[in-house]
């Protein structure tokens, strides 16, 4: 909170006024109160209420009075009362009738003028006092506060009646003058008056008025700048001034700051030019305007070093907008010995900033690209800059050698920045050591790193950089040794965009140049041509004889000093350091010291949580930059997740597991998907054990803080890897490579596992896991767990959707649950009558793989019914079946998203027929993108969009995995576009990467960390589908803006932070698990609607949302339907087999059949074969034969089961 | 950018403030965090040794003068390292219109004069006179080179 001003109940008035000492000499100045409650709050303003502001005032004076409590309480002195400001206004008035008396003007300066000076406004009513001062007075000290107050006026905002001052709040004067209650004068009354009186001033050449012209002048600026009329009058004094005193020629006085010398004549001009260039810089930039850019050029051989650095800072803005012009105008000023080389030796640190930045705009500029003389000449005073004594300057030259200018990165200027500065040369002109100069620098550290003997030679840049940073990192100063790191920091980012852009092969190994005295002449001719072509050539660098340093061994060192950085006892430089570290990780590189080092951090306590997410993302920065860093950014991030859980932000960290997994590549999933889950198998937090703090593996969750906080990890591990399991096995329903065997599957649980794991151990894996967290676990994850197990029950083909059918029926029933617990190390928490608790919230699952299954058999039997009787579908069964098909994918769409054009709800025998209706009907396959479900989920949409966008390029092609180029795409198209919508999360990478962000930071008040009120991704998300749900009741395709429940007050964040992580599922935003009857009740409505809207006037659907089913679909029934199956051959004929539908009818007669490839049994019901067996084929079920070989195969086998497509049948 | 110059004494009450560019809503915050900063770290602090801090691309450097804290946050070109120099510069006019580094009472007494140091250092956001006696003739409304 503001300063604890409300527990000591002073206000600054108090502080300044309380003291006696100082009072007791003073004229008293007696009066009541004043004490508005805080700094720095605005008081309210509203005008309906200033009646209210007023007597509320007045009454906090009272209350204030009556209880003053002064903060140093000195017993044995008298207390004195702190001035109200009304009072003060009195005396401003009564003051300037008087101002002529010396007693007015010390009481002016004394007393009233600092006190006005608490407040953070001036009321306008002062103004004609301050103006009459003005006038009148003569006294220098009253006049510099009249001109200090009459630039608070002009430059109030005077909205809020906040100025930029600060100090105790004020009320809005213009809404209190509204109502008379200080004299009726407003800031539109005053403010032309003050402008005119100060313009008078400004153009006023007596040389007696001098100094008045330079205050007034700076008065004049502080207006804002949304004054057109003011700015009009401020230019045309400004280049009115310029025009007098601008191109007068004079010498700099070198390093001459404000001492007495000169005539008296150029000193005027001196001070005029400094305010002129001044006031400025303070207005707005003009690029286009050549009067503009001559008058700051001029500046640059100004004699005031302010005025210079003034100058510096105009062009190297106008600069970077018009590099042309500016270069032109600069033209003669860049020849050695002219101005800007003078600047080298100005005593202005900000100056010599400006002109590293000048330099580096204008070396790279494009529109320079004829005038490669200029450029060179450009970089060769840039490249000097390295050499500044300070390391503000030499940082900054750093960076732009780097290609690091302002916040837009482009990494092709990265890359080429750090070519520039491991291929460069600096080479000096005849200059004598530069580094000597400028010594008596007041603040910059001078670190002569180079001895000025040596000065003449060239040395290749990276060796002269690396010198400094370790020379900085050995620094006390904090601030250097975070700059230093940052620096560190952007190198990395400049050699890992050389890399990614294949710019900068392997090299680093190679020796440096090593520059002996004779081999100087050739040396400058490369020199020469190698800056003149920058590097957008990369000039390869011939390996001179006897160096003996090469960059990694210069890497080396440096890095070694910066690990050693670790040890500061800041953490925000260790953070910095160990984000410079991140930052120059290679992928080829060991992580295990990185590793351990952030390890070791996290353990320190004094980490505040904004920092560590910093460092998060800065981790998803370098996965962006280096995309083959996946696994390992991982391995690091897990650190966080374990280390640190009560700390980092769940969103980032899912964001971060999300783009490692898209971006690793086709052979990097499994890894990466592994990588995050093992967050689930850490051993729950036992409270109290602290053994092995610096171990990776141990989850230090010793609070209950952030026990909660870990929860909400494993929460987000579990919807992450419901969401993403099928996308990193690449394995989905509707592009199964290979033939599901359902019905055979059934036969034996531990078989269909067995068979699950070796077809697809990643996927296996998960749902493995998966299975694990609905058992055990706090309710929380058992219920997100059931939901990302119907997710992936969905999305992956058989056996998978089999599996786990089976297992969320048993988890519904409970059965189980004594069988698995009894492994499972307890929470203490009682998992409720129904066993898991999880009945109610499974059994529409369950209904909707019971609805598909069920409609599968339909199928299956209509099929077979046409086949036997060899009959045409009629458009009606067709219609019927499309009903059904769209039906089943509406039903689907709402636990998870599937691409509606391909997801084949009914199997994939559907396909034909499907095909054959919409063609008949031209039904457009494309509608997913009108789905809420998609339009809801987040990650859903990264990809469903690709998706479709890929689709629209294959169309025709069938697909059969995700291929290797389009997870690139994935990977590629990361940076904006997919990502950018709707991702709270990665607007924050994105504004993180962008460098922005001057929003304030949050104070973690240890108490209330949960309760932030700050909107996370999770409530967004909550928000958008509680949204959409109700955006559907009016239109199902609007998805709404912002309704009052979606506010991101604290309840929703908690709620939905217990609710699970709000995914687009039926039960998402709901607090509970146990709210889904009246859930799937308020919804089925909507369901109603949807299907009447999307299905052509079919019957309304009563399936899965409505109430009134309430008890589970009998599991045995399904069985037994499966066993039918299974037992009459005919039954299973086409069932879910892959293109078994082009199998003619005449299943009874025995087939023949001839093996086409080798087929290893996979358990004791399959049958091993050998590519070209011939073999007699029993009968077919579900993708599977059973065959019969003429003779026994080496196992001694006869007959058993081999997939269709391994067998060519005759 | 300076975003903010912050003075508070030993308790965190906030003295003088200076924000430029700094949404209303968002001072709060600063004045917290920094309060914050403050109190965790400057407690056994020397005189006028530097501490450094960061919020996304935002620097923050601070100080303890007296008893009198010091912050300053910019962004851009204001980095930590000119943030270091112009919170040189505020403690050298600070010190220099106290004549000593200032108790609270003193900072308090000299506040007039403090402030109007300050306006002559950070201008709008930027940093404008560095040199102490050129600050010292400027608050005193003498030209800064005399004539």
């Amino acid at each position: 909170m503001a300063s604890g001003q409300e527990s000591s109940g002073t206000t600054l008035m108090d502080l300044i006024t309380s003291d006696p000492a100082t009072a007791a000499s003073a004229a008293p100045t007696p009066a009541p109160a004043a004490a508005p409650s805080t700094l720095g709050k605005p008081v309210a303003t509203d005008r309906k209420s200033k009646r209210a502001t007023l007597t509320q005032i007045q009454n906090d004076t009272i209350a204030a009075a009556k209880a003053l409590n002064p903060v140093r309480a000195i017993p044995q002195r008298q207390r004195k009362k702190p001035v109200s400001y009304a009072q003060l206004v009195r005396s401003i008035h009564e003051l300037a009738a008087t101002s002529d008396q010396k007693s007015s003007q010390k009481q002016l300066v004394q007393h009233v003028f600092p006190k006005l000076a608490v407040y953070n406004s001036v009321d306008p009513s002062v103004a004609p006092s301050l103006l009459m001062l003005h006038q009148q007075c003569e006294d220098r000290n009253v006049l510099r506060y009249v001109y200090y107050y009459l630039a608070r006026i002009l430059s109030d905002g005077g909205s809020q009646g906040l100025s930029p001052g600060g100090g105790i709040p004020t009320p809005n004067w213009d809404a209190l003058a509204d109502i008379d209650a200080v004299g009726g004068v407003t800031r539109a009354d005053v403010i032309p008056r003050i402008v005119n009186q100060l313009t008078a001033d400004a153009t006023n050449a007596d040389p007696e008025f001098h100094a008045r012209r330079l205050a007034a002048l700076k008065a004049l600026t502080s207006t804002s700048a949304s004054s057109s009329e003011i700015l009009e009058k401020l230019y045309e004094i400004v280049f009115g001034i310029l025009e007098k005193v601008g191109d007068a020629k004079q010498k700099r006085r070198k390093g001459l700051f404000g001492k007495q010398g000169g005539d008296k004549e150029s000193n005027t001009r001196s001070n005029l030019q400094y305010a002129a260039l001044s006031a400025l810089r303070r207005l707005p930039l003009d690029p286009g305007n050549p009067a503009f850019l001559h008058r700051a050029i001029q500046g640059i051989s100004f004699a005031d070093p302010v005025a210079v650095r003034h100058a510096l800072a105009i062009i190297s803005d106008v600069a970077t907008r018009d590099p042309y012009s500016v270069a032109m105008a600069l033209e003669k000023h860049i020849e050695h010995g002219g101005a800007l080389h003078d600047i080298l030796h100005l005593h202005d640190v900000l100056a010599r900033v400006s002109l590293a930045r000048l330099c580096h705009s204008l070396s790279r500029a494009r529109a320079l690209d004829e005038r490669p003389d200029i450029t060179s000449q450009f970089s060769s005073l840039l490249y000097q800059l390295l050499l500044d004594p300070s390391d503000r300057v030499c940082f900054e030259a750093i960076l732009c050698v780097l290609g690091k200018f302002d916040n837009t990165e482009r990494t092709e200027e990265r890359a080429a920045g750090w070519i520039r500065l491991t291929r460069e040369i600096l080479k000096l002109p005849e200059a004598p050591s530069v580094t000597l100069k400028d010594s008596d620098n007041p603040t910059a550290k001078v670190n002569t790193v180079k001895p000025s003997s040596k000065a003449k030679r060239p040395q290749p840049l990276i060796k002269l950089v690396m010198r400094r940073l370790e020379s900085s990192f050995r620094s006390f100063s904090r601030p250097v040794l975070h700059a230093a790191a940052r620096v560190v920091q952007e190198m990395g980012k400049s050699r890992a965009a050389a890399y990614a852009l294949g710019l900068y092969d392997v090299d680093e190994g190679i020796q440096l140049h090593a520059y002996s005295e004779n081999a100087e002449s050739l040396d400058s001719e490369f020199n020469s041509s190698s800056q003149s072509e920058g590097t957008r050539k990369t000039v390869p660098v011939s390996n001179g004889p006897g160096g003996m340093d090469t960059i990694a061994g210069l890497l080396a060192s440096l890095l070694e000093v910066v690990r050693t950085t670790v040890a500061c006892e800041c953490v925000y430089v260790r953070a910095m350091v160990i984000k410079a570290l991140i930052w120059m990780q290679n992928p080829h590189e060991s992580l295990e010291e990185l590793q351990s080092i952030i390890a070791c951090e996290l353990s320190d306590p004094a980490w505040p949580s904004a920092l560590l997410n910093d460092i998060l993302l800065t981790l998803h920065a370098r996965f962006k930059a280096t995309p083959d860093m996946a696994v390992t950014l991982l391995e690091i991030a897990r650190i966080f997740a374990t280390k640190v859980p009560g700390k980092i932000d769940a969103d980032v960290l899912q964001l971060l597991w999300k783009t490692c997994l898209v971006g690793a590549g086709p052979e990097g999933k499994h890894t990466a998907l592994e990588a995050v889950t093992i967050v689930l198998d850490l051993p729950p937090p036992h409270p109290g054990s602290m053994l092995g703090l610096t171990s990776v593996d141990r989850v230090s969750a010793s609070d209950p803080k952030s026990a909660l906080a870990l929860q909400r990890l494993v929460q987000a591990a579990v919807w992450f890897l419901g969401e993403n399991a099928n996308y990193a096995a690449s394995e989905y329903a509707w592009e199964s490579a290979t033939p599901p065997g359902t019905a055979l599957m059934m036969l034996d649980a531990d078989k269909m596992v067995a068979a699950a794991s070796s077809r697809n151990p990643t996927l296996a894996g998960a749902l493995t896991r998966l299975q694990r967290c609905a058992f055990s676990g706090s309710w929380e994850v058992r219920i997100i767990a059931a939901q990302a197990l119907i997710t992936i029950a969905i999305r992956s083909g058989e056996p998978y959707r089999l599996q786990i059918y089976e297992f969320l029926h048993a988890l519904s029933l409970g059965g189980v649950q004594s069988q698995f617990s009894e492994s499972q190390i307890s929470n203490g928490e009682d998992q409720g009558a129904s066993g898991t608790g999880l009945g109610s919230l499974i059994s529409p699952m369950l209904k909707v793989l019971d609805e598909m299954y069920r409609a599968q058999d339909d199928l299956i039997r209509d099929m077979r019914n046409h086949d036997n009787n060899k009959q045409e579908w009629t458009d009606e069964e067709l219609k019927k079946l499309y009903e059904t098909h769209e039906k089943l994918l509406n039903l689907v769409s709402l636990f998870c998203y599937v691409p509606r054009a391909k997801y084949l709800p009914l199997g994939p025998t559907s396909a034909k027929l499907i095909e054959i209706y919409r063609n008949r009907h031209n039904i457009s396959t494309s509608t997913g993108l009108n789905d809420p479900a998609v339009a809801t989920g987040i990650s859903d949409l990264v990809y469903g969009i690709s998706e479709l966008v890929y689709e629209s390029k294959e169309a025709e092609k069938e697909s059969d995995a995700i291929d290797p180029e389009l997870a690139m795409a994935w990977a590629a198209g990361l940076e904006d576009g997919l990502w950018g919508k709707n991702a709270p999360a990665m607007e924050k990478v994105n504004e993180f990467l962008a460098g922005a962000g001057t929003d304030a930071p949050d104070v973690e008040e240890e108490e209330n960390i949960t309760s932030r009120p700050s909107v996370t991704y999770d409530d967004l998300w909550a928000k958008s589908i509680l949204e959409t749900y109700e955006a559907e009741e009016d239109d199902a395709r609007s998805s709404g803006t912002s309704s009052p429940e979606s506010t991101g007050s604290v309840e929703t964040s908690i709620s939905s932070h217990f609710g699970g992580m709000s995914y687009p599922s039926l039960f998402s935003s709901r607090p509970s698990g146990y709210g889904v009857s009246q859930n799937s009740e308020s919804r089925s409505g909507n369901n109603g609607r949807r299907f009447s809207n999307t299905s052509t006037g079919g019957p309304t659907f009563e399936g899965i949302g409505s109430p009134v089913r309430e008890e589970p679909p009998s599991y045995s029934s399904s069985v037994l339907q499966r066993f039918e199956s299974l037992e009459n051959p005919l039954a299973g004929r086409g069932g879910q087999s892959f293109g078994s539908q082009d199998e003619d009818a005449g299943s009874q007669n025995p087939q023949f059949g001839k093996a086409l490839y080798d087929f290893t049994a996979g358990g004791d019901d399959e049958l091993s074969l050998t590519a070209g067996e011939e073999v007699e084929i029993d009968y077919e079920v579900d993708g599977w034969y059973y065959v019969k070989k003429k003779r026994p195969g080496r196992d001694g086998r006869m007959g058993g089961l081999v997939p269709v497509l391994y067998v060519s049948s005759s | 950018m300076l975003l903010a110059v912050l003075f508070t004494n030993t308790e965190g009450n906030i003295l003088v403030e200076r924000f430029q560019g700094v949404p209303t809503e968002e001072r709060l915050h600063w004045r917290s965090f920094l309060v914050k900063l403050g109190a965790d770290n400057l407690r056994r602090a020397k005189n006028e040794e530097l501490f450094v801090a960061s919020h996304k691309s935002v620097y923050i450097v601070y100080t303890m003068l007296g008893d009198v804290s010091i912050y300053v946050v910019g962004k851009d070109e204001y980095d930590e390292l000119t943030l270091s120099e112009v919170i040189y510069v505020i403690t050298s006019s600070v010190k220099d219109a106290c004549g000593k580094p200032p108790t609270e009472r003193l900072f308090l007494d000299k506040y007039g004069k403090i402030c109007l140091c300050l306006d002559e250092v950070v201008w709008k956001g930027l940093l404008e006179n560095t040199d102490k006696s050129r600050i010292r003739r400027l608050t005193r409304l003498k030209p800064p080179t005399d004539v």
